[in-house]
C-alpha cells in the first residue's frame, strides 16, 4: 500500500519536472536576452532537476523488488538536495560576470547597479 | 568540541544516506571520513557554537525547506511560466537592502532569491543587493525588498543569526 502510493507520487514529481523542463526550454528559445533567459533556466534547474530527482528517489523507495533501491533513493535525494544549494551560485556567476563584462545588449526598465558604479 | 560531533554526524549521515546500505564496510568508511572531514574543517565551518545547541532552529530549517520547494517555489514557477507565454517582461536591475548578519544567513538570503524564477542576485556591495528582475512593479528598495527578500529574510534570521 505504502509502497504504491510512493511510486505513483514519485511518478507524478517526475512528470511534473518533465513538464516543467520543456517550458523552459521554451523561455529559453523565446525570451530576448541573456538576463531574461536565466530566468528561464531557473526553472529548469529547480523544478526541472531538484524536483524529478526527489520523485526518482519516491519511486525507487516503491518498488521493493529493485535491487539497490536504497542507494538509488538516497544518492537521488542527496544530489536533489546539493543542486539545491550549488544552482544558485552558478546562477549569480553568470550574472556577475556579465554584468561586469557589460556584453549583454539589454533595455533596462531600471539598472541601479550601472547607476551606482558610474557615481 | 560539540562543533566537531554535530558536523561529522552530518557527514556520517550524508555519506550512509549516499551509499544506501548499512553493511559494516560502509559504517567503517563513514566513520573514518566522518572523523577526518570533521578533524579538518569544523573550525572554519561553525563560526558560533552556542546556536548549535539550538535545535529550534533545525526545525525553522526544515519547515522553511518545505514551504519554500512548495509554496514559494510553485507561485513564482506560475509567474514565470505565464510571462513565457505572454511575453509580458519589463527586466531591470534593482536595489534590496539586507539586514541579516551572518555569512550563513546571508548565503541562504541569495540562495532562495536566485533559486526563485525571476529573480537573480547579480552582485552585493554596502548591506545590498543588486537583484536582476523580470517584472520591475517597483524601483523602490523598499518596496522592492517586500516583494522579493522579506519572507527569506524573516525565515534567515531565525535560523542562523
Amino acid at each position: 500500500m505504502i509502497e504504491s502510493i510512493l511510486f505513483w507520487l514519485g511518478s507524478a514529481l517526475f512528470i511534473v519536472g518533465g513538464v516543467f523542463d520543456l517550458i523552459g526550454a521554451i523561455g529559453m528559445v523565446r525570451f530576448p536576452n541573456f538576463y531574461v533567459r536565466l530566468h528561464a533556466a531557473t526553472i529548469g534547474g529547480i523544478y526541472g532537476a531538484v524536483l524529478p530527482l526527489m520523485g526518482i528517489s519516491l519511486m525507487a523507495l516503491g518498488i521493493p523488488e529493485l535491487p539497490g533501491r536504497f542507494a538509488i533513493a538516497g544518492a537521488s535525494f542527496v544530489t536533489a538536495i546539493v543542486l539545491l544549494v550549488v544552482a544558485p551560485v552558478g546562477s549569480h556567476i553568470l550574472a556577475y560576470a556579465a554584468h561586469k563584462s557589460k556584453s549583454v545588449e539589454w533595455s533596462p526598465v531600471v539598472d541601479k547597479l550601472l547607476e551606482d558604479e558610474e557615481k | 568540541m560539540m562543533k566537531y560531533i554535530v558536523v561529522g554526524l552530518i557527514v556520517f549521515i550524508v555519506y550512509v544516506s549516499f551509499a544506501g546500505s548499512t553493511s559494516p564496510y560502509t559504517l567503517a568508511t563513514a566513520t573514518i571520513i566522518s572523523v577526518i572531514l570533521s578533524a579538518l574543517t569544523a573550525k572554519y565551518l561553525v563560526v558560533n557554537e552556542r546556536k548549535l545547541m539550538e535545535p529550534w532552529r533545525l526545525l525553522i530549517l526544515i519547515y522553511y525547506f518545505f514551504k519554500y520547494m512548495t509554496i514559494i517555489e510553485f507561485k513564482a514557477h506560475m509567474d514565470v511560466v505565464k510571462r513565457t507565454f505572454t511575453m509580458e517582461i519589463k527586466p531591470g536591475i534593482v536595489k534590496v537592502p539586507v539586514n541579516a548578519k551572518s555569512r550563513y544567513a546571508r548565503s541562504l538570503i541569495m540562495g532562495s532569491i536566485t533559486n526563485t524564477p525571476g529573480t537573480v542576485v547579480v552582485d552585493e556591495k554596502d548591506d545590498y543587493f543588486y537583484v536582476n528582475w523580470i517584472y520591475v512593479s517597483s524601483p523602490d528598495p523598499l518596496e522592492a525588498k517586500k516583494a522579493i527578500s522579506e519572507e527569506f529574510e524573516n525565515f534567515a534570521i531565525k535560523i542562523f543569526d
